[in-house]
């Protein structure tokens, strides 16, 4: 049995390991070693691979179950030991989050009280945009300026709102008023060059609009029939129209993301991932799973995608490929729907993952049998969670409550 | 010798003891007895003192005494050694031999010879005749070759070969004693021996079950072994076993019953169906009566005993609305018409229809702007319901009309094209049933007389047939000829719930009596199956409307999913294989299950409960 790593590193030298060893045994063995080599070495817990998988049990029974000779020599590789995340900030709003994103600066959350509400990272309420006539289900950045920001909210009453924030004021302006979906907009997403967004709606439809503010207004159709209901919304904005209309589900469509510069990925209820063209808008491609879907993510730094659907797995799928075998693992510990999936920005075998059990996991895709970390604080189901660049997990659901967690930005920085 | 003749013949004398006379001479007079008057004395001297008195007997015919001669004396003697009577008879004379082997000149007889025995027989030359015309005719074959073959034969020869197979096949063996074991040695092994407990559980069992029918002992050598006493028992025993051994084979059926169970698929090849509770719908105070479900399967409509309607949004479980009603809510049927939005609500005595505003915008507008653009008819047309427009305060919480019936509703439910909708009214009357048209805001009462107690009624999906369950029979009535198409038992005491197939030609029933009946219409008007796997009253049931699914929700707070598949094929009966038990309301106020509604495009069973919950199964 050979232990080996990078800024711990060991002598290379093949070490014969007791089979019933766990983790602390093992990590108590590295320590040994390093205190050996150097006097002023502090004791660090560590986490130990095994082909690319994490030792969870004692040493003989992963073996046993992986199916790996304890005849031969076997690679153990270690990492420094995740740190648990640390519990930062609890938010309190006035109904269900419905959504959540965050930056360096601010956290955006969108709220089943008709308002999307911006907070600082310090938990502090900066500004409530409210304009919407229904439940506001989706609400991103669109661009952040030091002086003004860009933002959408996508709301069940089918109009996506384009707001502009004064920071220094502090004051919200509806910029556009992004009219044409026949049923609640649940999701939207901005492209990597921040001057187009798509929104997915439960009419079916996957639209796509541009999120550059202008000062003209688009032209609706029916405009001459409702001039009542017109009027009622002039007040937040110009009328905006699609530049695109991507269809070709058959049931509502719960979650969408640019999977690259002009691929966007819908997840829908009629149990299909489709990617689209967005220049073209066509098909490109179609997963089909066997449950509905809630949620969708996708890492570009390991190239899948997470899906959360109506059961208790999380699944990864490889969005290239073509042959059967779409699903390449299922993560499964949750025991409700998985509402939200969300990969890390910054590591390449990280997600996290919110329920309806009411827990959020923390999840390394080398130990798809067991989370990494449970965050169980909410009390009432989880509707969607975050991971930011700068390393904090958010989490909002129907108790009301936003979490914030402090989660050390390790890179993935596997010892080798 | 006096010649006395006596005539009595031969009797036997002493029957003339007792007379004087002793017989009767030839001229028939008595012969009377000699006087004899000696007594024992003179009898003993005339013995010592006569000579001749031994050879002096008694005639018994005449009683006389006779002295016998020399000469009768002497044959008496003779007689008396065996030798003949005649003194001059010579037993041992010399034999002449007269037929000797030794040829003599003179012949005994010298008669000449027979004439016939010179001339042939006519007879005889009569029977040769007979003979050789016989055989010139070839009736009989003289010198027939001899047949050599040998004389014995097959005796099973005209057996038929099958029943000689037969009794073979047929045969029994008589059971075969068991071989002396280890058990039956006069020195067994120490571990063939009974303990103390064992010995006593051998004497305590039943003769018949012993497994031994003796104890093994233990002997030092085999002299020491003695009689064995059972000895002639088990020979009878034996015996017996060989005489009661069955002289007739039974031909036993060998057929595993599990066989005999129909082969249904296994629930995991049936998949999708709902396995696992997925949300739980919080807010009402009381027991949720009835569900709906919008066409899109985005909004999930409930109605409660606590005056309430409430609205949810089916992927959260979040309440968008609450619509106080002010009664019990007892049924609520989203409009089916997916370019309508109205639910119609039956409260105590009236149906209010619901415009519940979510979704779409433009349909609920244009569900406005439908009742709105109705235009009242000139003359006023009598109804047996009123038809209410909503007050301003009842209008902006989205109610649009109110059917005012005279007695309480119980149910509604919608055609299928959303214009129509029937409504059952608690009461005895011929006016149960009614069928209102919306649009029109028109009401007819389509029976003329009362066929019992109306428990539910349905549209057909597409054809124009109406369905009524009263107690134990559904009607089907076809509405465009206006008549009784056909009349199903359903073999239950009290129908409670009926829905129907989407392809419609199937329906289920469930009944108080915890019974499940499914109907084949093309089939028979019995049920096709009766499913009995609730334990208490079904309150309601309802099919999928994609998905070949069932369910059933009952008083035992269980909700049962069965797939039901129904075949293209008309000569396929429908497949029917329970697959799922769904548990998860509590039981209160000894209700469990009051609803069961399917999602309209997922394999999804909504179950409202007793519990003031709804329960969302996926």
């Amino acid at each position: 049995t050979v232990l080996c790593a990078c800024r711990y590193a060991v002598e290379d030298v093949p070490f014969s390991v007791p089979a019933a060893s766990e983790t602390t045994d093992l990590s108590h063995l590295i320590n040994k070693l390093l205190a050996a080599g150097n006097v002023d070495h502090k004791y660090v817990e560590f986490d130990f691979l095994i082909n690319g998988q994490f030792l969870r049990m004692p040493l003989v029974a992963h073996m046993e179950m992986e199916n790996i000779s304890t005849e031969e020599v076997v690679e153990i590789e270690y990492v420094e030991k995740y740190m648990a995340p640390q519990p930062e900030e609890c938010i309190f709003h006035d109904d269900w989050i419905s959504s959540v994103q965050a930056t360096e600066e601010w956290i955006l959350t969108g709220c089943y009280d008709q308002t999307a509400r911006i907070w600082s990272l310090e938990g502090k309420s900066i500004l409530t945009v409210a304009g919407h006539t229904e439940v506001v289900k989706d609400a991103v950045w669109v661009k952040q300026d030091s002086l003004s920001c860009l933002l959408l909210s996508a709301s069940m009453d089918q109009t996506v709102l384009l707001w502009e924030w004064n920071v220094e004021k502090n004051k919200v302006k509806a910029l556009h008023c992004c009219r044409g979906h026949a049923g609640s907009v649940d999701s939207i997403a901005v492209d990597s060059t921040r001057t187009k967004f798509c929104s997915g709606s439960w009419d079916k439809m996957l639209k796509i609009w541009s999120a550059v503010p202008t000062d003209e207004e688009d032209e609706l159709e029916e405009a001459a029939n409702r001039p009542r209901k017109k009027q009622k919304t002039e007040q937040f904005g110009l009328t905006r129209t699609p530049l695109a209309t991507l269809s070709g589900h058959t049931e509502a469509v719960s979650s969408v993301l640019w999977s690259d510069a002009e691929e966007i990925c819908s997840a829908s209820w009629d149990h299909t991932i489709k990617l689209w063209d967005a220049e073209t808008g066509d098909l490109k491609s179609t997963l089909t799973g066997n449950k509905v879907f809630n949620s969708v993510s996708y890492s570009p730094l390991c190239r899948r995608l997470a899906s959360g659907s109506t059961d208790r797995h999380i699944r990864l799928w490889d969005p290239r490929s073509k042959d059967g075998s779409l699903v390449l693992l299922s993560l499964t510990s949750h025991t409700g729907w998985v509402t939200s999936v969300k990969w890390s920005p910054t590591h390449e075998h990280q997600l996290i993952s919110g329920s309806l059990d009411n827990i959020v996991k923390l999840w390394d895709t080398r130990s798809c049998k067991a989370p990494l970390y449970d965050l169980a604080a909410h009390e009432d189901k989880v509707l969607c969670v975050d991971w930011t660049e700068t390393g904090l997990l958010l989490s909002g659901g129907a108790d009301n409550k936003l979490y914030c967690y402090r989660y050390p930005a390790t890179a993935s920085d596997i010892g080798a | 010798l006096q010649d006395i003749r006596n005539t009595v013949g031969n009797i036997p004398m002493e029957w003339y003891q007792d007379f004087p006379h002793i017989g009767y001479d030839l001229d028939g007079k008595k012969i009377y007895k000699p006087i004899r008057n000696k007594d024992e004395l003179d009898m003993f001297l005339e013995k010592m003192e006569n000579p001749d008195y031994w050879r002096t007997v008694q005639d018994k015919m005449t009683g006389a005494d006779i002295k016998l001669t020399d000469e009768q004396v002497d044959l008496v003697h003779r007689l008396q050694r065996g030798q003949f009577g005649d003194v001059h008879f010579n037993p041992y004379e010399p034999a002449v031999d007269f037929f000797t082997h030794e040829v003599m000149i003179h012949p005994v007889t010298n008669r000449p010879a027979d004439k016939r025995s010179f001339i042939p027989s006519l007879i005889e030359k009569e029977k040769v005749s007979k003979l050789v015309h016989a055989i010139k005719m070839g009736w009989i074959k003289p010198r027939k070759p001899k047949d050599d073959s040998p004389s014995y034969y097959d005796l099973w020869a005209h057996e038929d070969p099958n029943s000689i197979l037969g009794r073979h096949k047929m045969h029994v063996p008589a059971p075969k004693m068991k071989l002396p074991g280890h058990e039956e040695s006069y020195n067994p092994p120490p571990e063939y021996l009974l303990s103390e407990e064992e010995k006593l559980a051998w004497e305590q069992q039943e003769v018949a079950e012993r497994k031994l029918n003796f104890v093994p002992q233990r002997f030092g050598s085999l002299r020491q072994v003695p009689a064995y006493p059972r000895f002639i028992q088990e020979r009878f025993e034996r015996c017996l076993d060989l005489y009661l051994c069955p002289r007739q084979r039974k031909m036993r059926v060998n057929v595993n019953p599990e066989d005999l169970i129909p082969k249904l698929p296994k629930p995991r090849d049936l998949q999708p169906f709902p396995t696992t509770q997925a949300l739980i719908y919080r807010g009402h105070s009381s027991l949720v009566r009835c569900l709906s479900i919008s066409p899109s399967g985005q909004w999930l409509v409930s109605g409660s005993d606590d005056g309430t309607v409430r609205f949810w949004e089916v992927c959260t479980a979040r309440c968008m609305k609450t619509l106080p009603v002010g009664g019990v809510v007892k049924s609520i049927a989203w409009n089916p018409n997916p370019t309508i939005c109205l639910v119609a609500i039956c409260v105590e005595q009236s149906v209010l229809l619901v415009n519940p505003c979510l979704g779409d915008k433009l349909l609920y507008g244009a569900t406005d702007q439908l009742l709105e653009s109705y235009v009242a008819p000139e003359e006023e047309r009598v109804q047996p319901v009123r038809w209410v427009t909503a007050t301003a305060e009842e209008h902006s919480k989205g109610i649009r009309l109110v059917i005012q019936h005279s007695k309480a509703v119980k149910q509604v439910t919608w055609h299928g094209k959303g214009d129509y909708l029937a409504s059952v009214v608690s009461d005895n009357s011929s006016m149960q049933v009614l069928i209102h048209q919306s649009s029109k805001r028109w009401s007819q009462s389509p029976f003329r007389r009362s066929k019992g107690m109306v428990q539910v009624v349905l549209f057909h999906p597409t054809r124009p047939y109406f369905f009524v369950a009263t107690q134990r029979y559904v009607r089907i009535y076809n509405l465009l000829k206006q008549e009784l198409t056909k009349k199903l038992m359903t073999n239950c005491k009290w129908v409670s719930s009926m829905a129907i197939h989407p392809g419609g030609d199937n329906i289920i029933c469930g009944s108080y009596d915890s019974k499940l009946a499914w109907f084949d219409l093309d089939l028979s008007t019995r049920p096709y199956q009766l499913l009995r796997h609730h334990k208490r009253a079904l309150r309601s049931v309802a099919f999928h409307r994609r998905y070949p699914l069932f369910a059933s929700g009952s008083d035992d707070g269980s909700v049962i999913v069965c797939h039901g598949m129904v075949y293209n094929d008309l000569l396929q009966n429908p497949l029917l294989v329970p697959v799922k038990v769904l548990k998860g309301h509590v039981i209160t106020l000894d209700l469990g299950v009051l609803d069961v509604l399917f999602h309209p495009t997922q394999p999804w069973v909504f179950s409202s409960g007793a519990d003031g919950t709804i329960r969302l199964y996926t």
